[in-house]
């Protein structure tokens, strides 16, 4: 029977091969999909989110962890949706338009795939009708942005106002973060909360999907 | 004294008239003559004359060739998507190193090749013309990290370290030699300093920094200096976890951004070592008011003693109130050193 703790260990030393192997064997040997993601990866990407937290971890470190999860949800996600098991929560995430960086926005991606979020990665340079498109399609509630430049914050308002004009304002919640972004400027655009680093940021949208942290 | 006679001295720990202040302006600078920012960063006479429109608004003590970190990348073909008004960037997907191998067969371009390389040393020029004795003139180029990450893409550079660490050496190996032809480059087109901008450095975490990145770093600073130039060392973000090795770089000044404290820096690095910064550029300089920035200079003055000039963390963001700007000067004026 495989040791579903060497899962939990895979994800935290960022080791994708032992990571897939685990998760195959265990899916052959009966393995609940769920349980797999529940007891295992969401607790080694909180674990994670942690180590980062405290400086133990650095951006190299979370990129091979969320690499190693990704290894493993590959294999587990098709059984989660074919069983209609729900995520906690979707999640569309891009950086605005404009803008190129993704760096950070990918470690949000990660730690909120690694907090059980359904999680819609747009991209970069994300205009705001592909963002309405996404949710449209999805049915996300919560909808994530990111910019590097104090250029490209502008487009996350703009993004907002969108989503105001087309009726869709008060079904979704909007995240935003990014170096230059404040909770000042959330405050400002209306957004409806702010995050100064991954792990944060799902603490933040699972407090404004209503789920407890 | 002038700006340039004003620094140099202030570096070699003679007396000064007052503190030098040095921001990095670049967005910030364009907007003070009313062009494009496309134009600012592909042609080198706007550059220029916005800097000099800039320097003499603000009486900073020098003029600067920075414009973006794309300039090396693109002269290596890597494939950079231009903004109308805001800075150049690379396309991760599109990285020029997508394929390791493909490193082998990359050649270094020739700076004088007629590329964006060219341009920036043209401004180097035309700065030493219209400026060479009043304005201590600024080169740039890109540290190891941060040249690494424009040409092999930073999400994939990230991961390189663990997967691929011969990579990453050959890799650093190619941005060096690069890097230091382009500051000779500028260094004989009349630049006084080098500012090397390795950004990227601050997400690796200690090991990594230690292990990959400061020895390439080490090196290039080394060679700079041995054509005769000064050095600025400018690593965007929070770099608490290098300051010990940026101080040991032998670099005459280094940047501390916001996140990275004065005076960590200052016990870190020695009483010797030149620093800069580190006002917050969104919530002191843009969005804070006379009095903030006034207090925040002070503050990260006194933090660092002496061996200190006035700057913000990085960039003056577009949308910076002029009298915010302003009063870094109001500060250095009521010091001398």
């Amino acid at each position: 029977m495989t040791d579903l703790r060497q899962l939990f260990d895979a994800v935290v030393t960022g080791d994708h091969v032992t990571s897939k192997a685990v998760t195959a064997e265990a899916l052959a040997a009966g393995v609940e999909p769920l349980a797999l993601v529940n007891d295992y990866m969401i607790p080694a990407m909180d674990d994670v989110g942690g180590k980062f937290e405290r400086n133990e971890y650095f951006v190299p470190e979370l990129l091979l962890s969320a690499r190693a999860m990704k290894a493993a949800m590959e294999l587990i996600r098709p059984l989660l949706a074919a069983r209609g098991t729900q995520p906690i929560g979707r999640v569309v995430m891009g950086t605005v338009k404009g803008d190129l960086h993704d760096i950070g926005k990918n470690l949000v991606c990660a730690m909120l795939e690694g907090g059980g979020f359904e999680v819609f990665d747009l991209g970069v340079n994300v205009a705001p009708e592909k963002f309405i498109a996404k949710v449209r399609e999805t049915g996300a509630r919560l909808v994530g942005m990111s910019a590097l430049l104090t250029t490209t914050m502008p487009a996350m308002k703009l993004t907002i106002d969108a989503f105001a004009g087309e009726g869709l304002r008060d079904q979704v919640k909007f995240m935003v973060g990014g170096a230059p972004v404040t909770q000042r400027f959330a405050d400002t655009i209306g957004a409806d909360g702010y995050a100064e680093n991954a792990p944060s940021a799902v603490v933040l949208a699972k407090r404004l999907i209503g789920v407890a942290a | 004294m002038n700006g340039r006679e004003r620094i140099l001295a202030h570096l070699a720990g003679a007396p000064v008239d007052r503190l030098p202040i040095m921001p990095i302006t670049m967005q910030y600078a364009a907007d003070q003559i009313g062009v494009k920012y496309i134009d600012y960063v592909t042609d080198h006479r706007v550059l220029v004359e916005a800097q000099l429109r800039t320097a003499e608004i603000f009486d900073i003590d020098y003029v600067s060739v920075i414009s973006d970190p794309a300039r090396e990348a693109a002269d290596c073909g890597a494939k950079v998507e231009f903004f109308d008004d805001q800075p150049p960037a690379f396309i991760e997907d599109h990285a020029l190193l997508a394929e390791r191998t493909s490193l082998a067969s990359l050649k270094i371009p020739d700076p004088l090749g007629g590329g964006r390389m060219l341009d920036r040393i043209q401004a180097a020029a035309l700065f030493k013309e219209k400026v060479g004795k009043d304005k201590l003139i600024e080169g740039w180029i890109e540290g190891p990290c941060a040249e690494g990450s424009d040409l092999r893409g930073i999400n994939t550079l990230m991961l390189d370290f663990f997967d691929d660490p011969v990579f990453i050496r050959d890799l650093f190996e190619f941005v060096i030699e690069m890097e230091l032809r382009f500051a000779r480059a500028q260094i004989d087109a009349g630049v006084d300093i080098i500012g090397i901008g390795d950004a990227a450095a601050s997400l690796v975490g200690p090991q990594i920094y230690e292990e990959f990145v400061w020895p390439y770093e080490k090196r290039l600073i080394d060679g700079v200096k041995a054509m005769g130039a000064k050095v600025r060392l400018h690593i965007c973000g929070n770099t608490r976890f290098a300051l010990e090795g940026m101080g040991r770089l032998g670099c005459d000044i280094v940047d501390l951004d916001f996140p990275s404290p004065v005076h960590e820096g200052r016990a870190k690095m020695g009483p010797d070592q030149v620093l800069l910064g580190n006002l917050n550029p969104v919530t002191i300089l843009m969005d804070g008011t006379v009095q903030d920035v006034l207090d925040k200079v002070a503050q990260c003055h006194n933090e660092a003693g002496p061996r200190f000039i006035v700057g913000a963390g990085c960039e003056v963001p577009r949308g910076t109130p002029p009298e915010n700007l302003k009063a870094m000067l109001e500060y250095a004026k009521g010091v001398k050193g």
